[in-house]
Parts: C-alpha cells; structure tokens; sequence
C-alpha cells in the first residue's frame, strides 16, 4: 500500500473506531427498569450477566464467590446521591447438581439453591431493593440509577489450564482476554426513571 | 442421566445425613439400622420442616407412603420434588427398621441459611473423599499433612479449610495457595484440592503475537504458538512474522523459533535459544537518506539470527542474562555477499508488584538495562556497543490506570540497521511517523511516555527524540487519545510539533 493510500484509509478507520467506541455505552444505557412491590422498589437489568468468564470458572471448580452489589439512586445521571443500599451475595455451583446457589449475607440472611446461572443472576437483583417510603422524592420526580457488582475474596488462580494452549478456543480466550480484573467488576446505569 | 440419579441421589442422602445428624432430634435414630428395600413403610416422619407447607400433590404423595413396600428409588424421587418446591431447604432421606420388620422413613429438611458452611458453598453437602497437594509441596510439614487428612471423611468444613489454607500460606512463604473442589471418584463425594503456586524466578518471554494498524506505515503482524504446559519448565515457540514495519525500521518477513528452560537444575537459572530468519524490504525513505549518510552499513535482503542466552535469578524480581547474538545479513545489493554483526549481550532486569490483593490499588515497576557488545574475538564485521536503559511504572486502582515509562538509548561504534533506535511507532512517539523523523533509526535515543486510563479510555502524552551523534537532539511531542487494554488499543495521535500535523490512527492487538 502506497503511504498516500494509507493516509486516506485513516477515516475509514476511525469511522469504524468511532462506531467501536461509542456503541457499547449506548446500548448499555437501555438495560435497566424499575418495579415497584408495595413498598419495595425493585431494578431489574437486562444483558446484565455476571455469572460468565473467570467468576463461573471460578465456581464450576467448587469455589465460592462473593458479589458486593451497589444500587444507587441519584436526582441526575451523574449524581448526586439520594440514596444507596449495598448488598453482598455469596454464590457457589453445586458440583454434583449442576446448579447455583446464592445466599444473601446480612440480616435476615436468605439462601436459595437449584437455580440456573440466569435465576441465580435474578435473584440477586430480586433481593437488591430499596425502600421507596425512605426515597423522599415525589412519584413526578425523575431518577437515575447505577447498579455496579463488584467480586470479593477472589484467590489465585493458575494462569493457565494445562493442555488448553493449542485449541482454538484457548486461542479466541487469549485474543479476546480482557484484564481479569476488569471482568470482575461492572456497572450499569439507566433512567431517568419515575416510582412506578 | 436417568440411571445414574437414584445412586447420585442415594449418595448425596448419605452426605446429608451426616450433616443433618448434629440435629438431636435425629441423633437417637442414627444408631438404628437401615430398613432393607421393600420392607412395609408403617410410617413417615418430616424433620426440620412442616409437611403441610408443601403443594398438596406432594403432600398427597408423601401421605400414600404409608402401608407401600419401601423404594428407595420412590423417596429420592420425592426428596427431589421436596428441594424444587423448597429451593431454600436441602433434603434428605432414612429409612429407619423396626423390630417388627416395618420401616420408618424420616425426611430430613434443613435451611440452606441456617448453617453457615452451606450458605457459604452449597458443597459443604458433600463428604470429602480425599484431601490432595498440587504444586511444590515438598516443603509442607507432616503436621499439616495430617491436619489437612483430618478433613477426609466428613462433610466439609470451610472455616476449617480456610485456616488450613492460611497455614499452608505461613509455612510456603512467597507461594499463593488457591483451594478448589472437584466431584469425587463417587457420587456425592467431593475433592479438595489445594493447589500451591509458585512465581517463577525466571518467567517465559512474553509471546509477541501482534496484529497492528498504523496508518502510516501499514499493517505489521506476527504469531507466535508456545508450546507448554502452565507448569512446564521449558517451552518451545514457533512464530511468524508477516510485513512487521512497527517494531524496527526494516519492513521484516519470515519466522523464528525459540525454545526456553525458566529451570536448569535450579530455578534460579534458565536458558534461552532464539533464531530467527527475515527478509527484509525497505522503504523509500530509508533508500534515500541512507544514500545522504554513507557512514550507516549497507542494507540487507535477509537477516539471519542465532541468539543463545542464560539467565541467572538473584530473587523472583531481579536477573541477569548473558549470551552472544550472531548475525548474519545477506547484501541487497551485492548478495551473495553477508556482513556479520556478532555481539556479547549481557542484560539485568529487575521488577515489583506492591498491592495485589483485590480492591485495593496495584503498582508494578519493572527496570532493566541491556549491553550488546560486538567487539573483537566474535569474528564480526561490524563494531558498535549498544546500551538500553528502560523503566516503567503503573499504577491501578478500581477503574483507573496510571502508566509511565522511560527510555534510553545509546550506541557507539557501526551498527547495523536492525540495532538503530526508532520512535514513531504504535507505542512510542504516537502520533510521528518513524520515517518522518529517522528514516534510518538513530544513534542515540530518549523516549518517555505518561498515560491515563479510566475504564479503557486513554489519554496519553509522549515525548521523545532519536539521533545521531554528529547531529542536534530534537525533542518531539505528542498526544492523543484511545481506547487501551492490556492487549487492545484503538488510538489517535496527534504530534504536537511537526511540520504535518495530521493525526494518526493506530490500532492493533498483542497477544
């Protein structure tokens, strides 16, 4: 390729940079919805699955896994805050049943086994609630919500699986490998919203 | 599947038992014997939960056990339905044989929240068949191997296996310990496992898998396949290398082969054997400055390289490596004509990782310096000494990333091409062109860089120069921004002060 033509292909490229970059968050800002039960205001999250990649492997190998969830209301999309609950989930794979099960810590604590990964998923969402009476804010009132997971207590992990280097699915992992970290926290964020 | 549940289920009701007769209600039964398969069930008695709370079929079901032959097969079945209307309760069966030859059932029911080890993993149901060691154990003492045995034969106790592990940590210092569980040889039984990971005083190389866009010098690509396991000691590399212009001024095609010992009879010393042979295309730019500087070697049509290195660990975090690189470089424009560039390569690298427990921030510094001498005795045409000082430093914490790095450069002597320093690539000086600014690399060669990342969202800030020794140092800038991960970029960089301002798209991944 001649430099000229190089220069040329730059917008191209970024055109599809461009479209790269800015897709994601667009359509992330589409997952979340509220629901309100009595005086329990309930979120629930689209395409918002945890249970996948290093934290289900994780589990298919008999660990536990705890979940720090944080769902946080505010007057804006970027803040301020008008109210915040944190809840901590304990999560493990039943070897044997093939299943998940999720206790909720705190009190009254809440444990719940025999679930696919998609109820396990839902059930944390369903026992992440907030108050709607200790809110203050009128049913007019538009809000935000940011709902972000973050995993605890993770122990080391050999880096690789003996015998995994040569398929192609060990290959595809490898390109599309992300910083293992990153994989382990993630955020969502949707509104405005009004109390149902 | 069908014909493997009864005996699964049978299994998982013998683990259940276990933990279910801590519970007194139960404990004055458990000395009594089985009923045999088939006895007349003359009654059935729910412990630990009300009947009455399940669906009326289930009801229905376990009130016609009464009067039935006993099935064991029947009462797992039930025990099953039990857990699918009741996914908070684990459940359990026993058939307890009365004098008279009847049997008595008990179901067994318990709340999953109320005991802590199966709120924390639900295979704490389970008996631990085995306890096992991976990894370099050999240092563990027969104390915490009978410790860790004491574990076999019960269900199992995570707190327990926690502070097991923790020991195993205080007597492996230096060693991670990660514990996981495996089904057993039966159903129902688990296998603990506690795997100890060892860091590697002398670590692989990382591979240089690359495919990379620059939009002005074109796309550059490489692939390597190491081959290893995680925990081999050696490992052999077979790469090739397609059009790569991004990492040295040559536009270089062809393939290498590596093989490395990270342990030669003591993990404090490896070995390293790298060849290599490229053909090697250049471009205008370099053709008509090198045709301005006579004092820079002849180019060549292919390079052929053989470098055997050794490296010797001090710690994990700090090596010295020494060895010889043999060059051999076929004229382009008189072949069959070669020219030799034969070096002693002598190399310290240190680095440190502080904080790498999750949450909180992680900073990594990583140093080296490297020598490559071709001096007489290693029969060489070309003489030069080239010195490389590199640092860098990162910092992490939640969702942003702090990265700095330095470089520099010096060369004495006539090197050839391949030895000159370059900047203007897809890491250094991003937004220059190489060959705006060196069409033949240079002699001396300061290069640093700070970068921002929130969430994968770059911004960064290079600085640099490349030059020769009879010529003025000048310092360029420049910035941009991107998308970057540790084996993603998506950049635009924009040099600050040249002649040409136009951005430039860079994007790749390295793997």
């Amino acid at each position: 390729m001649s430099r000229a033509a190089r220069r040329t292909s730059i917008w191209n490229a970024a055109l599809l940079a461009l479209v790269f970059v800015a897709s994601p968050p667009a359509l992330a800002a589409q997952t979340l919805s509220v629901n309100a039960a009595g005086d329990v205001l309930h979120v629930k999250a689209r395409d918002f699955a945890f249970i996948a990649g290093p934290l289900l492997n994780r589990l298919k190998e008999g660990r536990s896994v705890r979940l720090d969830f944080e769902l946080t209301m505010l007057s804006k999309p970027e803040g301020p805050t008008v109210k915040q609950v944190v809840q901590a989930f304990t999560l493990s794979f039943d070897l044997w049943e093939e299943r998940f099960a999720v206790s909720r810590t705190g009190s009254p604590p809440r444990s719940i086994s025999h679930l696919r990964a998609s109820d396990a998923e839902n059930w944390c969402l369903e026992n992440l609630t907030m108050s709607i009476s200790s809110l203050g804010i009128g049913r007019d009132t538009p809000f935000w919500l940011r709902l972000v997971y973050r995993v605890q207590d993770l122990e080391p992990v050999p880096a690789e699986t003996p015998g995994e280097r040569y398929t192609l699915r060990a290959l595809i992992d490898r390109l599309s490998r992300r910083r293992e970290e990153g994989d382990l926290a993630k955020s969502v964020s949707g509104g405005p919203f009004r109390l149902p | 599947m069908a014909r493997r549940l009864p005996k699964r289920r049978d299994m998982r009701t013998l683990a259940l038992l276990v933990l279910l007769l801590g519970l007194p209600c139960v404990q004055a039964n458990a000395q009594e014997a089985d009923a045999p398969e088939g006895a007349i069930i003359d009654s059935v008695e729910m412990s630990g939960f009300s009947p009455y709370s399940l669906s009326p079929g289930l009801q229905k079901e376990f009130d016609s056990l009464v009067g039935t032959p006993l099935n064991r097969e029947r009462l797992n079945q039930l025990v099953l339905r039990i857990e699918g209307e009741q996914p908070e309760m684990v459940a359990a069966v026993r058939s307890v044989a009365r004098p008279d030859g009847k049997a008595h059932v008990i179901f067994l029911v318990a709340r999953i929240s109320e005991d802590t080890d199966l709120s924390e993993n639900i295979n704490a149901r389970y008996l631990v068949e085995s306890v096992d060691l991976e990894g370099p154990s050999s240092d563990v003492s027969q104390q915490l191997r009978d410790d860790l045995q004491k574990l076999v034969g019960k269900r199992l106790d995570t707190e327990e296996a926690d502070r097991l592990k923790d020991r195993l940590e205080k007597e492996l210092p230096g060693r991670d310990v990660a514990r996981r569980i495996s089904k057993g040889s039966e159903a129902g039984r688990i296998r603990v496992v506690f795997e100890i990971i060892e860091e590697p005083w002398i670590r692989f190389a990382p591979t240089r898998s690359k495919l990379i866009y620059h939009a002005q010098q074109g796309w550059s690509g490489a692939l390597d396949f190491p081959m290893s396991s995680s925990r081999s000691r050696h490992r052999f590399t077979a790469g090739v290398v397609f059009n790569d212009i991004d990492e040295l001024i040559e536009e270089s095609s062809g393939f290498r082969l590596g093989f490395e010992s990270r342990m030669l009879g003591t993990e404090k010393l490896g070995a390293r054997l790298d060849f290599a042979r490229v053909n090697d295309t250049w471009e205008d730019a370099t053709l008509s400055a090198l045709a301005l500087n006579p004092t820079v070697p002849e180019l060549y049509r292919n390079r052929l390289t053989f470098e055997p290195t050794v490296t010797f660990a001090f710690s994990p975090s700090v090596r010295l490596t020494g060895g010889v690189s043999l060059s051999d470089m076929e004229s382009l424009t008189h072949a069959p004509d070669s020219q030799k560039a034969n070096a002693w390569v002598a190399g310290i690298s240190a680095d440190h990782t502080w904080g790498t427990d999750h949450g909180s921030a992680k900073q990594r510094a990583e140093g080296s310096y490297s020598l490559r001498a071709a001096v007489d005795g290693l029969d060489t045409d070309l003489f030069y000494k080239r010195h490389l000082g590199q640092a860098s430093y990162r910092f992490e914490q939640g969702r942003s990333e702090a990265i700095g790095s330095i470089s520099l450069g010096y060369i004495s002597g006539q090197p050839p091409l391949f030895e000159r320093f370059s900047l203007g690539n897809s890491t250094t000086l991003r937004g220059f062109d190489k060959y705006d600014i060196a069409p033949l690399g240079g002699e001396r060669m300061f290069h640093s860089s700070i970068e921002y990342r929130y969430s994968h969202v770059a911004v960064f800030f290079d600085t640099g120069s490349v030059w020769d020794r009879d010529t003025d140092a000048k310092i360029r800038y420049s910035t941009g921004f991107g998308v970057h991960g540790d084996n993603f970029f998506l950049t635009l960089g924009f040099p600050l002060n040249a002649d040409d301002a136009t951005p430039i798209f860079m994007m790749g991944v390295r793997f």
